[in-house]
């Protein structure tokens, strides 16, 4: 008897869905907001579920932003600007606290070969937040619009199960229950979604972490707007500008050193970003060696250390190297691990993975949540054409052209980028040689550059 | 080469209680055929996957042909006929500059588009098959119901099955084992009748036909999609299809009941309320799919014929 009764309470509990999409990061709300907006798929019902805390954050950094840059920056590639713009999500975007260079330079550590990328509007640096609110404000402004979409925010998806008909059923940690035609992993490296389908990931970590934090420059000089990136041996680091003379880093580095790094004091952290951006990696060796012992000394010799640098570089050098940083935004330190990783299908029947969720790669080209966004669109694409075609947009007939259009590309740039990792994390001679070689004639040859731009600032 | 079409009814139109004894009755063979397919009918990645594929253009085929001759300009129906006149010029788009042509196209594209919305056609499809068509028809906002006929009662099974499992359908899609000359046409009519694939399999085309166009409203539409009996089809669909690439299950197909679509265009001339408005080829690339060509008298095609109001 009890056991009837219940039975009839999940019953009544489960709800139909068209599209459920696990996760509010960039690539699930940026799904939302696109399928929203497009006219053959507005009046799809849509449900989006996120496990964190989401919602409130969002509306309250659109309504009073903070005045710092907050830590989680990205840059966009022109591509993923242009889709943003197509869909209406761009309009919602804070654009004082968005920066667009032209300019990247890449040098290396070892060999000081230089590289530098040219592009007019090559990148946009724009924070997780700046982005992920702004797609919340459309998909409200869509909203009122007649197009409504169900957000739970604080919801953990806590099981997935098949229905009779073959459909996902997504169980929610408040009890309810989801029947839906297609559910859409954006649900990050770790993604249940994927895990439900049964879809392998072959990848590895890199043992390598990432810092993140928000920086303010020393202006006691011109530069131009420029990303800067040097690879030393343990892995890249990068100073990617942001408004108001602040500027992103990412600096990649081993386990080992990201522990002395992150238990550093902010002003003696902001010293080892100096000396990295410009000192020989046998002294960084050194200066590790100091940072771990948490001596005193530590910024004084980096500061005696970069002098000597300086007053031997002639005057038109100094533009080779970015400004020196004054501080850090305080509290903006993060770390992340970093690894490479593919699955091996993004589609299945009534799934479909993007973003992270069906890869991860290395931030040094800064092409994770720009590649997450190429998915969507060719996702959205698919969706769009199955539903004028009454096709059922669960079917693996509809949803195949994503695969076959997406997976390629991800395919390659994964492994160039994993190829450059490896290229540049080491100091192994023979390597070294090739390697300034390398970016040498890559600088020289105009042809292979513009190829290499090209993919960054892909349209 | 004698005409397919032109085959006079050797005997009268006999009445239908049994369904195996009718001109437009199917035959043991092709039924028997079809009843093995039944089970696979929806495996994508199965023996009709070329027909899922096939679908999808015709899709595209269907919503184009009819998005692309609705009336833009309802003069009985404006209220202030220059106005509106404005908003959708009738004449030739390509003669202004481009700026305003574009502008044009948008505004036609979007009256377009409210056409549609506004549209519940009601659709009939002989030979529905496992409802390959009728499915996706039947999912489409512009149509208000389809009825799926077909003569294998083991296919329309499958049908059936498989309607049931996607709850947008119940309401807009049924399926009956019917011949096409049982549906009275005083009781029913339809906006959309459709025979794709299936011409090619019946003894009496011209038959079948004539009993399918009796159910289509002034100003519906009849679709339908066949082969020509040309070498090249039988080159692709029965010697590449079925023996070398056997990506078509062997025995779908009998050269000699392949229609050419000059002798559908040639029937239909004879009937002038009905008029062919398109007329498209088409052909299977393994690793690509179905794409239109440019000649729809070779391999398959195709076609569009409208009930003109008079
Ligand atoms: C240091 C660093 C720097 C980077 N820099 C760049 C850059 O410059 N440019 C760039 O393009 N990319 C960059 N990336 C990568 C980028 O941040 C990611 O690719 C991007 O955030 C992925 O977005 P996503 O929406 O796919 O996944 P995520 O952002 O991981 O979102 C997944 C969401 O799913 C939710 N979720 C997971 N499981 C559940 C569950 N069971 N129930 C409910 N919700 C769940 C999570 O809470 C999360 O919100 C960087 C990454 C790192 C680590
Ligand atoms: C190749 S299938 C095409 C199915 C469907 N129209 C499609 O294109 O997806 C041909 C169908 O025609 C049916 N058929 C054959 N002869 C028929 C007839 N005389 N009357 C009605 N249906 C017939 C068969 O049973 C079979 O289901």
């Amino acid at each position: 008897m009890f056991r009837a009764i219940r039975h009839l309470s999940t019953v009544s509990a489960m709800r139909l869905a068209d599209v459920v999409i696990i996760g509010g990061g960039p690539a699930g709300l940026t799904l939302a907001s696109a399928l929203k907006a497009s006219r053959s798929t507005s009046q799809l019902k849509v449900e989006l579920i996120e496990g964190g805390k989401l919602l409130e954050g969002l509306r309250e950094f659109g309504n009073s932003p903070p005045e710092d840059i907050t830590n989680r920056v990205v840059s966009l590639t022109p591509a993923t600007v242009n889709y943003l713009e197509k869909i209406g999500v761009w309009d919602f975007i804070r654009y004082e606290r968005i920066e667009e260079y032209d300019n990247i330079l890449a040098y290396d550590g070892v060999t000081n070969s230089r590289i530098e990328f040219e592009h007019v509007g090559i990148a946009t640096m724009c924070e997780n937040l700046n982005l992920q609110s702004a797609l919340l404000a459309k998909i409200e402004d869509l909203g009122e619009s007649g197009c409504p979409l169900d957000i739970h925010d604080s919801t953990k998806v806590v099981g997935i199960d098949s229905a009779g008909n073959g459909w996902p059923v997504v169980e929610l940690d408040n009890g309810e229950r989801i029947q839906t035609r297609l559910l859409v992993g954006a649900d990050g490296f770790n993604s249940p979604v994927r895990k439900f389908a049964g879809i392998e990931s072959r990848g590895w970590s890199y043992n390598r972490w990432g810092i993140v934090a928000t920086l303010n420059f020393k202006v006691d000089s011109f530069r131009q707007i420029t990303g800067w990136q040097r690879f030393l041996p343990s892995g890249p680091i990068a100073l990617l500008p942001l408004p108001n003379d602040m500027a992103s880093l990412v600096w990649s580095t081993t386990p080992e050193l990201a522990n002395v790094l992150l238990k550093l004091s902010e002003e003696k952290f902001a010293a080892m970003i100096n000396a990295a951006m410009k000192l020989d990696p046998e002294e960084m060796k050194y200066l590790y060696k100091l940072a771990e012992e948490d001596d005193n000394s530590l910024v004084d010799s980096i500061s005696w250390r970069l002098s000597l640098f300086n007053n031997k570089l002639q005057p038109e050098q100094h533009e080779l190297y970015p400004l020196e940083i004054e501080s850090l935004v305080p509290g903006s330190r993060a770390k992340f691990p970093l690894k490479m990783s593919h699955a091996d299908t993004y589609v299945g029947p009534r799934i479909a993975l993007v973003g992270d969720a069906a890869h991860t790669t290395h931030p040094l080209a800064g092409q994770g949540l720009n590649m997450g966004q190429a998915d969507v669109q060719s996702l959205v694409n698919c969706i769009e054409t199955a539903t004028e075609r009454g096709l059922d947009i669960g079917s693996t007939l509809a949803l195949e052209p994503y695969f076959s259009e997406r997976w390629p590309i991800n395919n390659a740039m994964l492994g160039v980028v994993d190829k450059l990792h490896k290229l540049f994390s080491t100091d192994f001679t023979p390597v070294v040689m090739a390697r300034s070689f390398g970016l040498d004639v890559l600088n020289t040859v105009p042809f292979v550059k513009d190829f290499l731009v090209d993919r960054m600032s892909s349209k | 080469m004698f005409s397919r079409l032109s085959v006079k009814s050797i005997r009268p139109l006999v009445s239908f209680r049994s369904l195996s004894s009718g001109l437009t009755s199917i035959s043991p063979v092709e039924q028997s055929h079809f009843n093995q397919l039944a089970s696979s009918w929806w495996d994508v990645n199965g023996p009709q996957r070329i027909l899922h594929k096939m679908n999808l253009l015709r899709m595209d085929f269907i919503t184009n042909t009819i998005k692309s001759h609705l009336v833009l300009n309802d003069y009985n129906n404006m209220v202030n006929v220059a106005e509106e006149e404005i908003y959708i010029p009738g004449f030739d788009v390509g003669l202004l500059d481009d700026a305003i042509a574009d502008s044009v196209l948008q505004d036609q594209e979007t009256r377009r588009q409210e056409l549609l919305r506004g549209m519940r056609l009601k659709c009939l499809d002989i030979g529905c098959g496992g409802g390959i068509f009728s499915e996706s028809m039947a999912r489409l906002p512009y149509v208000g119901s389809v009825k799926g006929i077909d003569l294998s009662e083991e296919v329309l099974a499958v049908a059936k099955n498989h309607a049931a499992l996607d709850p947008i359908l119940e309401k807009k899609l049924s399926y009956d084992l019917q011949a096409v000359e049982q549906i009275d046409e005083s009781l029913e009519q339809y906006d959309v009748v459709s025979m794709f694939e299936m011409l090619e399999h019946v003894d009496y085309p011209a038959e079948v036909l004539k009993s399918a166009i009796r159910l289509v409203k002034p100003g519906g539409w009849v679709f339908l999609s066949t082969i020509n009996r040309d070498f090249i089809s039988w080159f692709t669909t029965i010697a590449m299809g079925e023996y070398v690439l056997k990506i078509v299950p062997k025995g779908t197909h009998t050269h000699s009941k392949y229609i050419n679509e000059k002798e559908i265009e040639e029937w239909f001339d004879k009937n002038p309320e009905f008029e062919v408005k398109e007329s498209k080829g088409c052909v299977y690339l393994p690793a690509y799919g179905w794409k239109f060509t440019e000649n729809e008298h070779v391999g398959n095609y195709f076609m569009a014929i409208k009930r003109v109001t008079k």
